[in-house]
Order: C-alpha cells, then sequence, then structure tokens
C-alpha cells in the first residue's frame, strides 16, 4: 500500500453526486480512494424535489439539505463549492476550474446535473449559458435561488404564471395556490400531463385544478413576455403574451418547460453525447475507461447496435430515484476497483423500469406510468383496459394490462387504488381478475368491512371466547348487567371492546318487555 | 393503584407441614425454604386464594389463584395494567397444572428412541459425566446453553451463572433474541438503555394519541387494550400493520387509522413520517436542542424520503403519512403522544435500525422523558423484560452490564466471588448458537430451559437437525415439548403455580410469583438442578436452590448496573411495592425514566440515521407469483403452543394453523376457503388450510407460528439476522401458496367450479 490512493474527482455536487459521495466515505475514510467533489452552488447538495415546498414556504432549506460538505471533508475529501469547471483535459487527465486551479484525476465522475429549459419567447434569451440573467420575475424552479423568488411572490398573494403543464408546473401552481398565490397554468396541450395520462385523466386533473382556483389555460402558444418598468424603472414581467387570445397578466412567469442535461463541459473535452453524455451500463463513457456519468446529465446507451435495453432508450430520466441507485451502483463499483482485496465479481447496473409518476400534491391525488393512451375498445392486440371515470367526485382509473400485468395505469383522486397500482405496476405482479377490488379500496366501506350476518354462535368476546348464545343464555338467566355478564360468562373481562354489545344484548332482551 | 395485598402468608419462615410437597428424591445438601414457602392444597383452607401473575405473556396480569378440586380456580385481580381482566389464556392457564401428560420424571431416551425414566440421581450423574466428557475432548465452548424468556429473574439469573462459572462456556443465549433483541440495540443506541416500557403502562390512558406499529395487543395481551380507550376517544389510535387485526379494527368508527403497509416496509414508513415531521415545521426544536445530539445529519437522512416516494415503497397514501404526523403531533400538545414498536416491525434484518427510527420520530416530537408521552417497546414473553437483564444473552452480565466491560467483570466476580477472568467472554447470539449444534467447533452438550426451539427458531428444520447431531441433549420442560423429544435426557420442572420468585413485567415492575401447589412428585425446581450439577462439576461460588437467595444474590450483582435490583426485596413485593428499576438500594425506584436525562454519560438521547438496508427482504419478496408471509400469535396460543395446545378449551378454539388469504390471491390460486394448500419457499414446506381473509393485503398471507410439524411456519421464515440484534427475519418471507387440489376457473367459460369460487367470494364479502 505504498501507491498513493485513486483520486476521483466528481463534477457537481446535487443530491445524485452527494449520494455518491456519502457512499463513498468508508473508502475514503480507510485511505483507499480519494476524493474531491466539485459544485458550482455555493450550498452542499440538497433536495431539488422539494424545492416547489420550499418556495411556497412550506418547508426550509435545513430541511431539504441531504448532504454535509463538513462531515465529507472530516472525511478526508476535498469539497469545492461555487466553483465552475471550465474543462477537462483527457490527455493529461485534469480539470480546469473558473478560478484557475488545476485538478488531477485517476477516474472523473460527470454529475453535472441539468438546467431548466428557457423556452424561444420574445423577450428572453434562450441560450442556456447566457451570462444574462432572465428578467426580473421570470423565474424557472430549479436551485434555492428560484425558490426565493417564488417564495417573494407567494407571500405577496401576487398573481404567478405557470408555463407548462407538466409534472413539475402543476406542483408548483398547486402548491403556490394552496399558499395564497393567485395561479394560471398556460400550457399548450389539450390537458394538462399530456405526457404522462391520458385526455380523461387530464380533464379530470384540470377540473381538480379550478376546483382549487387554479385558472388553466390549454392548447395556448406562448410568444414572448411583457416587461414593464417595476417601481425602480428596472423592466420587470408583467404579462405572458399568446399567439392568439389575452395576455396573462402576473408578477411572476415561473417556466416549467421541462430541463436539458448540462453536457457541454463532456462535449468540449470530446465525449460521445447525444441528449445527455452517453455512458454504456457500468456508466463508463464511450472510448475513455476513466470517465463515469450518472443522474440526470448521463444518458446510458451502450456501444451494442443490438442491445435491447438501450433499443427504446429515451435520454435520461430526469427522476432522482434512478440517479440514486446509479450513485449505489458506481460507488461499489469504484471501492471495489479500489480495494486491495481481489474485486468481486460485477453485478451489472439493473435496468430502470419504466418510472410511476406521481403529483406531489395536498389532496390531488394523481399516479401514472406506463402507456395508457388506448381506450377500453380501441382494438390494439394483447392489450385490455379497465376503466373508471367519475367526473363529478373527481375520480378517473385506467388499468392497461397485457396477460393480466399492468403496461399502464393512471389514478385521480383514488388514493389507495394508485398507491396499490404503483406497487403492482413496479413489480410486474399479475392484477386480480376482478379490477373493481382494487377501487373499492377507496371506498367508504374500505375493503374489510364484512356485513354483520346474525349468527348466534358468533363470538361477541374474542378474549374470554364467549358465543352469542353463551350471553343471551346468562342474561336470559337473569344477568342484567355487564358485571354480571362478565361473572357468569367472563365476557368482556379481556379488552373490554365489547361492553357495547354486551349492553344492547342486554337491552335488546328486556326491550320487548318494556315495549 | 396499589396491588391488592396478598391475602395468603407467603412470608419466609410460614411454617407448613413438610408433607404438603414433595421431598426430592435423594437431595439433602438443599435448603429446605423452597419447599416451606409453597401452599399446598391440603394446606391452604377453602377459598383462600393467593396472589399471583398470569404464566403466559408481559403483561403479567394479576391475578388469584385458590386451589380446588379438579383444577385450580383462577380470578383476575385488579392491578394497574390488567384492571382485573385476563384473556383466554389467563382464565383456562390452571388447566396445565395437574395435566395428563406433565413429564413427572427424568427421562432417558434408549438406543430405540424410547424415553424411559431414570431417577434424579442418575440422570445428574449423568448430564455431569457428559459436561466432563466434551469439555475434555472439545473444550468448555463444546457445552451450550439456551434459556428462555419465561424464566424467572431468579433462573434466568442462576443460568447465566452456572453457564460460565459450572460449565466454564460462553455459549449461552436465550430464546429472548428472537423477541427483544431489535428493540433493546435500538434503544440502547438512542437512550443508553433499554426498558421496554419507560413509563407505567396506565400512563397511556390520558393520550390523546397511540401510534402502534407491528403490534397486535387484542389478540396478544387483551387486557392492554383497556389503556388505549384514551386514544380511541380522541380519534388518535393509529394501527400500522399489513393485516386488518383485531387491533386495527379498533381504530375503525373514527377511532383513528389504520396503516396497511407492505410487509419489511415499515424502515421506509417511519423515515417519511420523520421527514413529514422536520419538513412540515412539527419537530419540537427546544426538546431537540436542549435533550438531544444528531439532529442535523437525521434531518440530512430523511430529507430524501419525501412523502410520495414513501408511499411508492410501503403503499401507504400521502393522505394517511401526513395525517399520522398531524395526529402525532397535534397528540403531544393534548394529552400525550405515544409511539410503541412490538415484533412485527422489529422482527426483520433492519430491526434495529426499524426501532431506532420509531425512536427517532419520537424524539424529533419530543415525546421520550415525558409524563405524558414517550416511545416503548411491548416486550412479548412473560419474563422478557427481566429475562434479558440478568446474564442468560450472551454479551451480557447481570444488571445489563456489558460482558466485555472491565468494571462490570470485576463487579460481577466480585459477588461471585471469583476472579474476573473466571469468566468467559462473550458467547454467541442465538442464531448462530443454534447454528453451531454439532457442527466442527461448535456446541456438542446442549442444555435448552424454557423454550422450545424445534418450533420457535426460524428456518426450524435446519434447528432440529442441529438438535439430531448434538452428543448429549437435555431439555428442561414441563411438557413433552418437540424440543424434549429431540433430547438424550428430559429433566421434569417446575409450572408457575409451583414456584417462588420474581418477573418484570412490560412496563420493567417487579412482580412476584408465588406457589400456590406443590409440585408432582418427580418434578424438581431449575435452582435446585443447577444447584446439584454445580456441585458434581466442582463449580466455584454457590448454587442456591431457594429463590429468595438467589434474588438476594441477584441485587447485590445488579447493585450499580443500568438494570439495578439492589434495593427490592421479597417482602416489599410482598407488600404490594411499585417497585420499577433501575431501584437502587435506599431510591424508591423509577416508574418513569429519563424525566431529567436519559442514561448516556451526557444525559442526552442520541438520533441516528438510519437507512433501509439492501439486505432487506423488502426487495425480494415479490416475484412471479410470490407472495409475503408474515408470522403472528393468535389469541388462543402463547408462542411454541407448547402448553396452549395442551388446553383443551384453547385447542377446541384453534386447533390448527389456518393460512389467512385475501379472496383475490386466493381465487388467482384456484384456492377455495378451507381448502388444503401448501406454502413453500426454498428453506421449507407448511402445508394447512386456508381460510379467506379480506382484513389482509391481497400481496400477503398470514400464518399463526404456534403449531408443530407441518404447520410449523417457522419451517419458512429465514435465519438471516440482523447485524446488530442478531435478530432473525421472521416477519418477511417469499413464499408460494398453491391448493392441494386446485379449482380452476376457466378463463372464457363460466363453469360450475367458477361459479362456486364466485359464491364463496361472496360468502366473504
Amino acid at each position: 500500500m505504498t501507491l498513493a490512493p485513486q483520486h476521483i474527482v466528481v463534477i457537481g455536487y446535487g443530491p445524485v453526486a452527494a449520494r455518491l459521495a456519502e457512499e463513498l466515505l468508508p473508502s475514503v475514510r480507510r485511505g483507499e480512494l480519494a476524493l474531491t467533489i466539485i459544485g458550482e452552488e455555493p450550498t452542499a447538495a440538497y433536495n431539488r424535489v422539494l424545492v416547489a415546498d420550499l418556495g411556497v414556504g412550506r418547508t426550509t432549506e435545513e430541511a431539504i439539505s441531504v448532504s454535509d460538505a463538513a462531515e465529507l471533508r472530516a472525511a478526508g475529501m476535498t469539497v469545492l463549492m461555487g466553483v465552475l469547471v471550465r474543462r477537462v483535459d483527457r490527455a493529461r487527465r485534469g480539470v480546469l476550474l473558473s478560478d484557475g486551479t488545476w485538478i488531477g484525476y485517476d477516474k472523473l465522475v460527470f454529475a453535472t446535473g441539468a438546467r431548466p429549459v428557457v423556452p424561444t419567447l420574445h423577450g428572453l434569451n434562450p441560450d442556456p449559458t447566457a451570462r444574462v440573467p432572465l428578467p426580473r420575475g421570470v423565474s424557472a424552479l430549479r436551485d434555492l435561488a428560484d425558490a426565493a423568488v417564488l417564495r417573494n411572490a407567494v407571500v405577496r398573494h401576487e398573481r404567478v404564471v405557470v408555463l407548462g403543464g407538466g409534472i413539475l408546473g402543476l406542483e408548483a401552481a398547486l402548491a403556490a395556490r394552496d399558499e395564497g398565490a393567485h395561479v394560471t397554468v398556460v400550457h399548450h396541450g389539450a390537458h394538462t400531463l399530456g405526457r404522462s395520462i391520458d385526455a380523461g385523466a387530464g380533464h379530470t386533473v384540470a377540473a381538480a385544478l379550478r376546483a382549487r382556483g387554479i385558472t388553466v389555460v390549454s392548447q395556448a402558444r406562448a410568444v414572448g413576455v411583457e416587461l414593464s418598468p417595476g417601481a425602480d424603472g428596472v423592466p420587470t414581467f408583467s404579462g405572458l403574451l399568446q399567439d392568439a387570445g389575452a395576455t396573462v397578466e402576473g408578477e411572476l412567469l415561473l417556466l416549467s418547460c421541462g430541463v436539458r442535461p448540462r453536457i457541454e463541459v463532456a462535449a468540449g473535452a470530446g465525449l460521445a453525447t447525444d441528449r445527455g453524455i452517453l455512458v454504456d451500463h457500468q456508466l463508463m463513457a464511450h472510448h475513455d475507461p476513466h470517465i463515469f456519468a450518472l443522474g440526470d446529465c448521463a444518458e446510458v446507451r451502450c456501444l451494442d447496435a443490438t442491445c435491447p435495453e438501450c433499443a427504446d432508450n429515451s435520454g435520461p430520466l430526469g427522476l432522482i430515484g434512478p440517479g440514486w441507485r446509479q450513485a449505489e451502483w458506481l460507488a461499489g463499483f469504484l471501492s471495489d476497483s479500489a480495494a486491495a482485496t481481489a474485486p468481486r465479481p460485477t453485478v451489472p447496473l439493473p435496468a430502470e423500469r419504466a418510472p410511476v409518476i406521481m403529483l406531489k400534491a395536498r389532496g390531488v391525488d394523481v399516479a401514472a406510468a406506463g402507456d395508457v393512451s388506448a381506450g377500453p375498445f380501441d382494438d390494439v392486440p394483447g392489450l385490455n383496459i379497465s376503466q373508471w371515470v367519475d367526473p363529478e367526485h373527481g375520480k378517473y382509473v385506467k388499468m392497461s394490462t397485457r396477460g393480466g400485468v399492468l403496461a399502464g395505469f393512471v389514478s385521480v383522486g383514488m388514493p389507495r387504488a394508485g398507491a396499490e397500482l404503483t406497487l403492482l405496476f413496479e413489480r410486474g405482479s399479475e392484477l386480480p381478475a376482478d379490477r373493481s377490488a382494487l377501487l373499492r379500496l377507496d371506498g367508504s366501506d374500505g375493503d374489510s368491512g364484512a356485513v354483520a350476518v346474525a349468527d348466534p354462535t358468533r363470538t361477541v368476546c374474542r378474549c374470554a371466547g364467549v358465543s352469542e348464545e353463551s350471553i343471551t343464555d346468562a342474561v336470559t338467566g337473569g344477568c342484567a348487567t355487564v358485571p354480571e355478564l362478565s361473572a357468569t360468562t367472563r365476557a368482556g373481562t379481556g379488552c373490554g371492546g365489547c361492553h357495547g354489545e354486551l349492553k344492547s344484548l342486554i337491552e335488546a332482551h328486556f326491550a320487548p318487555a318494556a315495549a | 393503584m396499589t396491588a391488592a395485598p396478598n391475602k395468603t402468608s407467603t412470608t419466609p419462615g410460614a411454617q407448613l407441614p413438610a408433607s404438603a410437597i414433595s421431598p426430592p428424591l435423594g437431595q439433602s445438601s438443599t435448603t429446605p425454604d423452597t419447599r416451606l414457602r409453597a401452599v399446598s392444597l391440603a394446606a391452604a383452607g377453602a377459598g383462600a386464594g393467593t396472589d399471583t401473575h398470569c404464566p403466559y405473556c408481559a403483561l403479567q396480569c394479576a391475578m388469584t389463584v385458590t386451589p380446588a378440586v379438579p383444577e385450580p380456580t383462577i380470578a383476575g385481580r385488579d392491578f394497574p395494567t390488567n384492571r382485573s381482566g385476563l384473556c383466554r389464556k389467563g382464565w383456562t392457564s390452571a388447566a396445565l397444572l395437574g395435566h395428563a401428560s406433565r413429564v413427572t420424571t427424568p427421562l432417558l431416551r434408549g438406543a430405540d428412541g424410547q424415553h424411559r425414566p431414570i431417577d434424579w440421581e442418575q440422570a445428574l450423574d449423568l448430564i455431569a459425566d457428559n459436561v466432563l466428557r466434551t469439555r475434555a475432548v472439545h473444550g468448555p465452548d463444546a457445552v451450550g446453553v439456551f434459556g428462555g424468556g419465561g424464566l424467572t429473574n431468579e433462573k434466568a439469573y442462576q443460568l447465566g451463572k452456572f453457564a460460565r462459572l459450572a460449565l466454564g462456556t460462553s455459549r449461552i443465549d436465550y430464546n429472548g433474541r428472537f423477541c427483544m433483541s431489535s428493540a433493546a440495540a435500538a434503544g440502547n443506541r438512542a437512550f443508553g438503555l433499554d426498558r421496554g416500557l419507560p413509563f407505567p403502562l396506565a400512563d397511556l390512558d390520558n393520550a390523546h394519541t397511540v401510534l402502534m406499529l407491528g403490534s397486535n395487543v387484542a389478540e396478544t395481551m387483551p387486557p392492554f387494550v383497556q389503556h388505549l380507550a384514551g386514544a380511541r376517544e380522541a380519534g388518535g389510535l393509529i394501527v400500522v400493520d399489513p393485516r386488518r387485526t383485531a387491533t386495527a379494527e379498533f381504530t375503525g368508527d373514527g377511532a383513528g387509522l389504520h396503516l396497511q403497509p407492505v410487509p419489511a416496509t415499515d424502515l421506509v414508513l417511519l423515515l417519511g413520517l420523520a421527514h413529514i415531521v422536520i419538513a412540515d415545521g412539527l419537530a419540537n426544536t427546544e426538546f431537540i436542542s436542549k435533550r438531544t445530539h444528531g439532529y442535523d445529519a437525521l434531518a440530512r437522512s430523511v430529507a430524501s424520503w419525501w412523502p410520495e416516494r414513501v408511499q411508492s415503497v410501503t403503499g401507504v397514501p400521502v393522505q394517511q403519512l401526513r395525517e399520522t404526523a398531524r395526529l402525532l403531533a397535534v397528540g403531544a400538545q393534548r394529552g400525550g403522544s405515544y409511539i410503541l414498536t412490538g415484533r412485527g416491525v422489529e422482527q426483520h434484518v433492519d430491526g434495529t435500525d426499524t426501532a431506532t427510527a420509531a425512536i427517532n420520530l419520537a424524539l424529533l416530537l419530543g415525546l421520550p422523558g415525558s409524563t405524558t408521552s414517550g416511545y416503548g417497546t411491548l416486550t412479548g414473553q412473560g419474563n422478557g423484560q427481566g429475562g434479558r437483564e440478568h446474564g442468560q444473552k450472551a454479551d451480557q452480565l447481570p444488571g445489563y452490564r456489558k460482558i466485555t466491560d472491565p468494571a462490570a467483570r470485576a463487579h460481577v466476580a466480585k459477588v461471585w466471588g471469583v476472579e474476573p477472568e473466571d469468566i468467559p467472554g462473550p458467547g454467541l447470539p442465538a442464531v448462530e448458537l443454534l447454528a453451531s449444534l454439532g457442527k466442527p467447533h461448535g456446541v456438542r452438550t446442549f442444555f435448552i430451559h424454557g423454550a422450545n426451539v424445534a418450533v420457535s427458531a426460524p428456518n426450524a428444520s435446519e434447528v432440529l437437525e442441529g438438535l439430531r447431531q448434538l452428543d448429549f441433549l437435555v431439555v428442561a420442560d414441563f411438557f413433552m415439548s418437540e424440543t424434549a423429544r429431540e433430547a438424550h435426557l428430559v429433566l421434569p420442572v417446575l409450572q408457575w403455580a409451583e414456584e417462588e420468585g420474581t418477573m418484570t413485567n412490560l412496563e420493567g415492575r417487579v412482580l412476584r410469583r408465588r406457589a400456590v401447589l406443590s409440585p408432582p412428585a418427580g418434578a424438581r425446581s431449575e435452582l435446585w438442578i443447577m444447584s446439584e450439577l454445580a456441585r458434581r462439576l466442582d463449580a466455584p461460588s454457590s448454587f442456591s436452590s431457594d429463590p429468595e437467595t438467589v434474588f438476594t444474590e441477584l441485587r447485590a450483582a445488579s447493585a450499580g448496573g443500568l438494570a439495578d435490583y439492589s434495593g427490592i426485596d421479597y417482602a416489599m413485593l410482598d407488600a404490594g411495592a411499585e417497585a420499577y428499576w433501575p431501584y437502587p438500594a435506599g431510591s424508591q425506584g423509577t416508574p418513569r425514566l429519563f424525566l431529567e436525562r436519559f442514561a448516556h454519560a451526557d444525559g442526552r438521547a442520541v438520533l441516528t440515521p438510519v437507512t433501509p438496508s439492501s439486505r432487506s427482504a423488502r426487495d425480494t419478496l415479490f416475484t412471479g407469483a410470490t407472495l409475503a408471509l408474515v408470522t403472528g400469535r393468535l389469541l388462543e396460543h402463547y408462542q411454541s403452543g407448547s402448553q396452549t395446545r395442551r388446553v383443551q378449551a384453547l385447542s377446541d378454539a384453534a386447533p390448527r394453523a389456518e393460512l389467512l388469504i385475501h379472496p383475490l390471491a386466493a381465487q388467482s390460486r384456484g384456492i377455495l376457503d378451507g381448502a388444503r394448500v401448501t406454502i413453500a419457499n426454498g428453506r421449507g414446506t407448511v402445508r394447512c388450510t386456508a381460510t379467506y381473509s379480506r382484513a389482509i393485503r391481497s400481496d400477503t398471507v398470514f400464518l399463526p407460528f404456534h403449531f408443530p410439524a407441518e404447520e410449523n411456519a417457522n419451517l419458512l421464515t429465514s435465519a438471516a439476522v440482523d447485524p446488530i440484534s442478531g435478530m432473525p427475519e421472521f416477519k418477511a418471507s417469499s413464499v408460494t401458496v398453491t391448493a392441494d387440489t386446485p379449482i380452476h376457473a376457466p378463463a372464457d367459460a363460466v363453469s360450475e367450479q367458477a361459479g362456486s369460487l364466485d359464491a364463496a367470494l361472496e360468502a366473504v364479502a
């Protein structure tokens, strides 16, 4: 062990990079690995999934933090924050930082994530690397600074215009509305969540949004932003211009038009990229065994053109769960290859199942996965559709199955059905032949309520094992109070849960006499 | 609120005719005190009852036992825990005292496999010979001991001492490893101390919110339910169980919530609740800053468990998670909130971390260390609490002392009159100990006291195989249990109403168990057996056969330890004292722990971040047609059923194992209600009848673990253990369920059979 430990450099300090660092802590503590992590933001990693909650004031920065730079440093890692990587030199195996620092690496990991898409709108600069910031009153919702902008609008109960009808847009809209902002959602599709759900579910969701006081403008084509001088004279957002239709006025425009992987540094270093940085099933960049990528910036597509897993690849998933699984896997791979002991056989990174989309909103339950475009009477070979539609009460469930196994589903306003369908989809389990059993989970009677049937042999007191017969016999024999019954039959002498029923049986016996 | 005074005089020195009890054969070296304290049927006047406690679970319901013919009568007695209540097991407990199948003489197995009576002298000499031979050939650690959570404090204490000094082995552990070890490890880690309930049970009465995870008290300890009335009234009873158990039913009609997670996802559920508490500002920040360590790291660790993610793993809807967090937080402000865990969440490979997550949640809300709120774990076995404090655990010495702590060794060595180096070091936890039976370098001669491992241990068929590989197996029991049948030598011992001693209930309150009857002529107390063997093995120190003498020694050995009993004596217990440990000499005991400080050196509780284990059964439960198997207890039976299956009334009510299966899961497998089914996995096969139940998740089945042979649920459970506590994974096994005579419903035609299946489904709807 006279060799210096392998030096791993991680570009990015978001939640996926943080998970990688956390998993590598033991190896770094043992001195088997050295690690440098380089973050652009001035703060340690936080859970981006909760930025909307932060933006509406439902939670705190502290509560969404997922990493502690001090802990990583104490273990011997180098943590740099507030610095950018300017370029990567693969020949010399090093990275050059914005402050001029040069850092050499043995292994380099891209965890650069993604940035919000700035749509082509008159008045906005769509260049993702633009140094000129968005106009005042226009913001995405991805980082802490964005959350602060939203927070400002929500506390003042301002008018917030959300551009985009996807999952993140709706979550922001609902949260902002719940916390007091006036919200309009503008999107170009026929219904919200167009990519994940079908028209019926979309209409049900739109109705739920409207019921909560959110204005929904569908099939809109936004063309520009209207800026007016603010109190201090600085041009400030005042309305969203549409191709046809009225300008949607507001004080804040929240851009929710998707994200784009951050690949420019990788591309600049000559690595293969498409929508993301191209990596194989070991998260290794094409043709460079020293470089890896994971999370939102990575696109798994191997060099084998016939690989079935890569055949229907649609670019980075943009979801945190798969990113964390990649981080856990890569940490194992890197620490195994650094450990002095013989490397374990590499267990391949399991392929990701199609994701389940869940709307994070209070009181609006939406879960969906897979393809739900077909209707119950469409003739799609092998595909069967079951559906439950109750627009008046905001409920909509569609299950699409192949051989009894879910190929896709959407559930709106049915929380337990949604939760069970999620589990069944992820397991690939067969659905019950009686599909309505899933719907009944949300029924007012629950699924366990057995109808009480008159049966004199049934047990009234479980604790002492006393039947209704024995109790009525005792009552006939003269027991007129619960204590008397207990003394005679032992009924009601355990948990006491049947006292009410004992009283009723006594009353039932004496009622006819009184009448 | 104090116990009713003892009606029968059982104070030392009470003179009874010697003929009142059966004189043990061929022994003269023991003190006659034990015998004198026993009240015989003949000596007790008609109607003179003796105050004692139920033989079964950790609630230790107070009862009065009155000798009568054909069997003693049982009456519930007013006491703060059971308030005169008893369950069927308690009511019928006297049925075993004079039971016809009682073992009443030592039995030696012959070459033909038949057990035949031998006398005690022969039996004891034979044991001593075998111990000496094993020790000479294989070393002292080839002799092992397995204890039980049903043994009195005196027996548990003396068993630990016997193993270490008389046998000279480190190889002792007990069946409590299968019960309380995860919660105990979590309690020690968080609070620096493990007492199941760190408060009197009656404190629950005024609570607004009670969150119970993985515990079915309505069946396992019914009189407990009385203490949930307040929370039910307030709409604050929350039960977490994959099954709508009798306890979960109590949440109906607005009394609270039932959360029905997928098995083995409890840890994630708790992380999600902690997430909500922090994110929504429900945490008690003043408590956290003044009384705990580790908040920042904990907050970071739960930041990634937002409610929707938790729903996608557990199947529990977000709204129920939020409502649970809210009820806990609101309850803490109004009357109090309690979080209680049971085996359902603890018996997993991540059981310690799951109990830790429950404690973390309680600490975030500021519940522990209060007079109105708290966290507790519900101890299962009769003396599951005391049994884990006084030295029958592989890593412990009396007083809940660590066997590796030099100061602890020095203290105990001094009490025992030996040198610290005479006490062996830590041994093996139960699952490892059982796995070593008959193996090279493993245990060759084995003692089992108060346990029926052939039924109760995980992966039971391998345990049975291990028992059969032993050179010599001694089982002390009062019935021919499934384990006793495997023994070379069976020693008949005393039942609860035939012995004196103390038990420590689920609250950490020390109670007196009293003798009511004289034992059958050939049965002996385990204290006497140990005393006789110690003499034959030329053991150092002393081994009394008198419970009170042993208790006096236990007090000295526990003095200064975490579980300090030094201020407790029989006289004060007989006078009805409420003795909660720690009870150092000169103190008044400790009904409520942690009010001023936690038991760590700096007085603070520790928040330990925990994450779901990659070894959890969670990810492998459902592959293809498999279902998740959970196991548990029925109201009618206790543990391996060795006792309750012999009580006619209980056996009539629940004679066989029945698999609870949701009609949906049954239907797709062609299983009719009441049909014979086979439940199988790579470890074993169980055959029993299926019973339809809409109370269980459709991906989960339930088997009670009280039944032997082909109905033994533990043929299917895994011996994979929690790395911290050694707790096996009892509560989540992946199984297939098939009908022995399947009814196949044709896909495209309504046949008669399908029709009958539909009718069967209708019937349960």
